[in-house]
């Protein structure tokens, strides 16, 4: 059977794999890396529970082939807190009571994170817009509006 | 998972792409940010022998102004697109079509050319291999009659695009480039008719721009979904006048985008065209609302976009 090279970086590190074609990002992050922050929800596309950054950007890894990311730069939700220190969006859910079952949230932190690298002081109709793309199936999505503002407004206070 | 096993290529120009494709004519397929291709090979709906991955051909994702005409590579993700000044300042329709199309996260991942080449859809087909066997296959999958209207010999998927819908009142070409070389035909002759097989496109063509006349309109798009977001359209109706002609288009109720010119002024004439539209189009029970209802919205809409065009326009 065909294999496929790939190398790309996942949280910083030098990934180097060999892969079937039809294998996803999803699957070789789960499967291969031991990386089971993102969640396999739906599998077509459709939830965002899967949602990993990919060159900074918030993607579904169910539905990215891995080989498709060859020199791209991953990042999970594992990748986001330096050592034992949380990145402001996983303090900021936790602090909001963002969370209730927890299976959207490293697809929706990673969501907000790449807004806020994009965009710092988004509007409430910015973030809604943003987090729209992940379903929650608990909270109601208010907790998770109020814990983006609430970074945002940390991050870069008004002046 | 996708059960299928196949070859993964990533040409870097349209020539490449196009030999990759004879060379394993019949069993390969283009893909350009996976999001319909990708979800369609986990189902067991697409079985490629090789995947030819569109990406890493840069000539094909840039927005050039050519003078009389706008030319959007096909590689554009929607994203980047909706964004773009030149799509803000002159293709309002456009710009609507796009943000309303899935979600943001969908929009970062697909592009204008796999936006418009997705295949149709129904409720009966998008469905996994077991659930569809547990069916019997119906005639887009090679069966004998359709199973969303039980005993037709007639397909009525529907052609989910947003964006087609808006770029049709736009007056827009694409150009395709194939084994037979290149042609630039109008949007709306790319569609067959026909929702089981919905594009006139020749094997291993491969989309490579939408070119717009550059001018000025005003327009909109009204999306009728039961989520404002993610959810692919149940109804799309877009309006652009553009050098004092109107053009409506009505679309994800059947196999393409019905188009309808109409005179000014509109208050009058909206209403004649929307007749013209319903007289062709049979909504049926393949999606999560009731076709009566989503009929019954063509008129809605299409007023009611018209008039906030028109009251902007001012
Ligand atoms: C949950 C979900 C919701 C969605 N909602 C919407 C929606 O609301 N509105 C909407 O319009 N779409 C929607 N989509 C469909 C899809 O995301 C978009 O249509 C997207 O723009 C497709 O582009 P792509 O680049 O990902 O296409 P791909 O999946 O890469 O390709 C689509 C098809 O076109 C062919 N193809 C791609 N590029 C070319 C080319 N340049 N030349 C020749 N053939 C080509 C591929 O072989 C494939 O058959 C949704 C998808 C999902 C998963
Ligand atoms: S699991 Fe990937 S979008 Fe649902
Ligand atoms: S917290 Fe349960 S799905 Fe969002």
């Amino acid at each position: 059977m065909e294999r496929f090279k790939v190398n790309f970086q996942v949280n910083g590190e030098p990934v180097e794999l060999d892969v079937r074609p039809s294998e996803t990002l999803l699957e070789t992050l789960r499967d291969r890396l031991e990386l089971t922050g993102a969640k396999e929800g739906c599998g077509l596309g459709a939830c965002g529970s899967c949602t990993v950054l990919l060159d900074g950007l918030p993607t579904r890894s169910c539905i990215v082939l891995t080989a498709e990311v060859d020199g791209s730069e991953v990042t999970t939700i594992e990748g986001l807190a330096e050592g034992e220190k949380l990145d402001p969006v996983q303090e900021s859910f936790m602090e909001k009571g963002a969370v209730q079952c927890g299976f959207c949230t490293p697809g929706m932190i990673l969501t907000a994170r790449s807004l806020l690298d994009r965009n710092p002081r988004p509007t409430r109709e910015d973030i809604i817009r943003s987090i729209s793309s992940n379903v929650c199936r608990c909270t109601g999505y208010k907790k998770i509006v109020e814990a983006v503002e609430a970074v945002s407004s940390t991050e870069t206070p008004e002046t | 998972m996708i059960a299928s096993k196949f070859e993964f290529r990533s040409p870097k120009d349209v020539e490449e792409a196009v030999r990759l494709y004879r060379e394993f004519e019949g069993e390969a397929v283009y893909l350009s940010g996976g999001t319909d291709l990708v979800p369609r090979m986990k189902l067991g709906l697409e079985k490629p022998k090789v995947v030819i991955d569109l990406k890493r051909i840069a000539s094909l994702t840039t927005v050039e102004d050519q003078g009389d005409w706008i030319r959007i590579g096909a590689l554009a993700r929607i994203f980047d697109l909706k964004q773009n000044d030149i799509v803000r300042g002159e293709f309002p329709a456009l710009e609507a079509s796009l943000e309303g199309t899935s979600c943001e996260s969908l929009q970062m991942r697909g592009t204008i050319g796999g936006n418009l080449l997705q295949n149709s859809r129904c409720l009966f087909y998008n469905q996994s291999e077991f659930w569809r066997r547990s069916k019997g296959f119906c005639l887009k999958m090679g069966g004998e009659s359709c199973n969303a209207v039980p005993g037709a010999k007639t397909c009525f998927a529907n052609y989910c695009s947003d964006n087609a819908t808006a770029l049709c009142t736009l007056s827009a070409e694409i150009e395709l480039s194939g084994p037979d070389g290149t042609r630039r035909v109008n949007l709306e002759g790319l569609y067959s008719n026909k929702a089981e097989r919905p594009f006139e496109i020749q094997p291993g063509e491969i989309l490579t721009a939408i070119f717009l006349p550059k001018m000025r309109s005003v327009g909109g798009y009204e999306k009728l979904r039961v989520r404002g977001a993610i959810d692919y359209p149940l109804l799309g109706v877009a309006f652009s006048f553009v050098d004092g002609t109107g053009k409506l288009a009505v679309g994800a109720v059947g196999p393409r985008p019905y188009v309808v010119e109409i005179k000014q002024p509109f208050r009058d004439t909206v209403g004649e065209a929307v007749e013209t539209v319903l007289k062709q189009v049979k909504p049926v029970g393949n999606t999560v609302l009731d076709p009566d209802y989503r009929k019954q919205m063509i008129p809605v809409l299409a007023g009611r976009l018209v008039n906030k065009v028109m009251e902007g326009a001012k």
